[in-house]
């Protein structure tokens, strides 16, 4: 079964009479949070559950709703199966507070429920491929590696040579009966990359033939004179001709609305911001919740959200042959959603830092204030943009400051293991399992011991 | 682009010197305790407040006020919350205080001076002069001038070290950013080696660009309150700027155990060499990441070479990615990473990211040395005698953003115990330790080695912190504001 990470996010309105129960139901599973079986979950990484206020956009409401949004790995479908197994019975008090949900359902019911309403959502793993055993392993070898040369070192035990030690550190590894794992193959599954990229894929797999098909009819118009064959090119051109117009059309609309915009979010009160920073104060790993509805200005924009949030998925994961995956630094997983018909932004992300110094970490360098223009540029108050990725929060960062304090939301409920390892922690545990038994050069193992 | 000219007949002139020539100083922390008469002193003292633009001869007088200061001397509440977040807020906020690490032994429940419930502290008077008697007789002077405004509640001295030291033994300031818009005919040093190109202004002046091209939140007054028309207008042209040629001073006063330190150099060290004495100084080396007189690891890996004692162009990543040198959690990496900020950063990334978090530091002494030649084989024969001194650092810095330079570098750098994808290793020197145990537990030094790094455990604590405070350093212009109390502040709390 392949390790690959996604977000699985349902938003479900709440039903008006079952608010007030909603939030204390939450507020009392983060008092006991052990109700929530997370921490005997395989699949689980981090989960948020919260509720989004009830908002406004141009005069529509936007209805309070029920954020349950985990980072999981392998395929979707186990791990419901696997959160119904563990903890159905919260799981319905849960979404018994929704509209539409269906009361005194069986699991499989409650299964099915769960995998029908799951959202899409633009996801981000900065540690692709680990299952949640695999992060606490990698911990413990690490651990038990470094025990290990503290003892030799303090015996004056150990070789004097990188291969010396290596070769100590393999005998130490293979010796240990818990540590057995490590000599089972670490090799990402059959099906990892499959699960990774289907979906620009699919995109591949209809626009390159269908371009491909278009070209070379049109080739073979010069030779061959055939009417139906000249009106299948002149048709696909010009469809071809009407998709990037579309595309030119939404863009410029979109730098119409760009100028208009009149709103822009000014200095929140300290006291709320205080109360924010208040919840993201665990000194390695804290989680962020946004939300917001989008900028007013431009009839288009929702449309324009949820495409640039497709585009930005893509980005996350990387396509295959033209563009490696993206990597932020700080984040272990993140997620945008285009919530309400793509009115309301949701974000997620669980990271390495504090807020504060968080949110200034993306926009210190020019080229990930771009990416930030471009995935959060269309929420409201956001500083004005100019062709979606410039100025924005390059031009304006108090103001991006001000608009990400006035859309953050205290998390009702957050599930964090890994709440002493930073993602970098966790990538150097995975290189170290990487190369532990591995046959390396002497530079690759020079490089190895460096870890440690 | 040139740089916008800094205004520095209106700024006060520690922003850009030290006083390093007057070598001795002292800081007054006083509290208000009649506004006008206080008000009254704050006018007078406008003539003698050292400004930028010229160096001082023989003294220096600086002036810097706490939120509650800037209350007590009547500064119209709607001027006020326009101060940043954390200047109003206090160093010793809990939430902020958990932020920076500073519990158990630095939790601002244990500090002498500087908690937000005494509401004390309302001003810091700084004094400079070209030696002790000079600075009694200055002292003496504006004592008297002090006297039925303020109450002093703290004196501050400090005192100067051999070869720029500070009480651990290491040469001190050596890595100081270079600021823009310097006039070109300003008398002052010569600018300071350094590994990067000059900052801009906006990131120790309020008023200028900063490294964003933008402008850190300024704080500003209503026009209404400004009859006397002491402050230009504030960008949009309605308020008035307030905080224009000023910038925010952050005061901590640690207290240094030094015999402490030395002690456990000399007992722990595992770094190559028979001599114990040379042993213990190495890893003190490895620790700072610099010998004691200051040449840096990276450009003298080996012995402590006087030749460099101040060279400053160095960068990390090329020379020593690895930490071979200068272990990846030193003191010096940790406090400007230069172009080593994380793992899988660009070092040209790096570099930028790196300047929007410096500081402009300004601290002092205080305490006898343990050894008056500031030798380190010296302080290591000490160990054992008896040490009733109480000695440290106040560690001053300015910078123009107290959250994204401050406060980002303690947490996200100096306190952090995974800084450098590191596990358990916060700053060696000054991090405040949570031990083995403890979830997050910060009380081991890394040093990378061939074929394989020694690790340094249960590290002590080496220094305290006794009392701090957020201070706002005001341009000239802000200082005959804030001593003008116009009628219009009749209403003000402290009037």
């Amino acid at each position: 079964m392949h390790r690959v990470h996604a977000g699985y996010t349902v938003l479900l309105p709440v039903a008006a009479e079952r608010a007030a129960a909603a939030s204390e139901l939450l507020a009392e599973l983060a008092a006991q949070p052990e109700r929530l079986r997370f921490a005997q979950s395989t699949t689980t990484h981090f989960a948020t559950i919260t509720i989004l206020p009830a908002q406004t956009y141009r005069g529509e409401p936007l209805p309070a709703t029920l954020l349950f949004a985990t980072s999981f790995c392998g395929p979707a479908r186990v791990h419901v199966r696997e959160l119904v197994a563990l903890m159905a019975e919260p799981l319905r008090a849960v979404f018994g507070c929704c509209e539409g949900f269906p009361e005194r359902c069986s699991n499989d019911e409650l299964e099915a429920f769960l995998v029908a309403r799951r959202s899409g959502d633009a996801f981000y793993s900065g540690m692709q491929n680990l299952s949640p055993l695999d992060v606490e392993r990698h911990h413990e070898l690490r651990e038990a590696i470094e025990g290990f040369l503290d003892e030799r070192q303090a015996e004056g035990s150990l070789p004097e040579t990188a291969s010396g030690v290596r070769r100590a550190i393999q005998s130490f590894v293979r010796s240990r009966p818990e540590l057995a794992w490590v000599q089972e193959s670490f090799a990402p599954p059959a099906g990892t990359w499959l699960a990774l990229h289907w979906r620009t894929l699919i995109a591949g797999a209809i626009a390159v033939p269908v371009l491909a098909a278009l070209v070379a009819c049109s080739v073979a118009r010069i030779f061959v004179h055939d009417a139906m064959l000249g009106d299948v090119v002149e048709g696909g051109w010009i469809a071809v001709g009407l998709l990037v117009a579309f595309g030119l059309g939404l863009v410029l609309a979109i730098r119409d609305a760009e100028r208009d915009q009149t709103y822009v979010a000014e200095r929140q009160p300290d006291a709320l911001v205080r109360e924010l920073a208040a919840t993201q104060n665990r000194p390695v790993v804290n989680e962020f919740t946004i939300v917001g509805p989008i900028k007013e200005e431009g009839t288009l924009r929702p449309l324009g959200l949820r495409m640039l949030l497709w585009l930005v998925a893509r980005l996350a994961e990387g396509i295959p042959g033209l563009r490696a995956p993206i990597e932020i630094p700080t984040v272990a997983t993140a997620r945008w959603i285009a919530a309400d018909r793509g009115r309301r932004l949701v974000f997620i992300s669980n990271y390495t830092n504090s807020a504060e110094g968080y949110v200034r970490d993306f926009i210190d360098v020019t080229a990930g204030a771009k990416n930030i223009n471009l995935s959060f540029g269309f929420g409201r108050g956001y500083p004005k943009t100019r062709w979606i990725v410039d100025a924005g929060a390059i031009t304006d960062p108090n103001a991006f400051s001000y608009v990400v304090a006035a859309n953050q939301r205290p998390t009702a409920f957050w599930y964090g293991p890994y709440r002493n390892l930073s993602i970098d922690n966790i990538r150097v545990n995975r290189q170290i399992r990487e190369g532990v038994l591995a046959k390396l050069d002497d530079d690759d193992a020079r490089k190895w011991l460096l870890l440690l | 682009m040139t740089a916008e000219l800094l205004e520095t007949d209106d700024i006060q002139g520690l922003i850009v010197r030290g006083y390093g020539s007057l070598h001795a100083a002292a800081f007054l922390l006083v509290e208000v305790i009649d506004p006008e008469l206080a008000r009254r002193y704050l006018q007078a003292a406008c003539a003698r407040v050292n400004t930028a633009r010229v160096s001082p001869d023989g003294f220096a007088l600086q002036l810097a006020f706490t939120a509650p200061g800037l209350e007590r001397l009547g500064v119209p509440a709607d001027a006020r919350v326009t101060f940043s977040r954390e200047f109003l807020e206090g160093m010793d906020d809990d939430v902020r205080a958990e932020a920076l690490g500073d519990r158990g032994d630095n939790d601002p429940t244990t500090w002498q001076w500087g908690r937000s419930s005494a509401s004390d502290i309302h001003a810091m008077v700084m004094v400079y002069a070209a030696n002790q008697d000079k600075l009694t007789t200055h002292l003496d002077t504006e004592l008297k001038a002090l006297a039925g405004a303020f109450r002093v509640v703290r004196q501050q001295d400090t005192t100067t070290l051999d070869d720029h030291k500070e009480h651990f033994g290491w040469r001190d300031g050596l890595s100081m950013p270079n600021i823009e818009g310097v006039p070109a005919d300003h008398e002052r040093k010569k600018q300071q080696q350094s590994w990067t190109t000059p900052l801009r202004a906006g990131e120790f002046v309020l008023g200028y660009p900063n490294e964003y091209a933008s402008y850190s939140e300024c704080p500003t007054a209503a026009a209404a309150d400004d009859p006397a028309g002491h402050l230009p207008l504030a960008a949009g042209g309605v308020r008035k700027d307030l905080g224009r040629n000023g910038t925010y001073l952050v005061y901590r006063q640690l207290t240094q155990d030094v015999l402490k330190l030395w002690s456990y150099l000399a007992d722990h060290s595992r770094e190559p060499g028979a001599d114990p004495a040379a042993k213990a100084i190495a890893l003190g080396a490895k620790m700072v990441g610099r010998w004691p007189n200051g040449a840096p690891l990276v450009t003298s890996p080996d012995a402590d070479d006087r030749a460099q004692a101040t060279e400053n162009r160095f960068l990390y990543d090329a020379a020593d990615g690895d930490g071979l040198r200068c272990p990846l959690g030193a003191h010096v990496r940790r406090a400007n990473p230069r172009d080593v900020l994380a793992l899988d950063r660009e070092p040209a990334d790096s570099i930028v990211m790196v300047r929007k978090h410096q500081m402009i530091r300004r601290g002092r002494p205080f305490g006898r040395p343990v050894s008056a030649r500031m030798d380190p084989r010296e302080i290591l024969a000490a160990r054992g005698q008896p040490d009733p001194e109480i000695r440290g650092l106040h560690f001053i810095c300015l910078v123009g953003h107290i959250n994204r330079q401050f406060e980002f570098v303690q947490r996200a750098w100096m306190q952090s115990a995974n800084f450098a994808a590191l596990f358990k290793d916060a700053d060696p020197i000054s991090a405040a330790r949570r031990a083995a145990g403890d979830k997050n537990a910060n009380d081991e030094f890394t040093c990378q080695a061939e074929p394989v790094r020694r690790k340094y455990k249960q590290l002590p604590q080496f220094t305290r912190l006794v009392g701090g405070a957020y201070f706002f350093l005001p341009g000239l212009a802000a200082l005959r504001f804030i001593a003008r109390a116009p009628a219009s502040r009749s209403s003000a709390p402290g009037s």
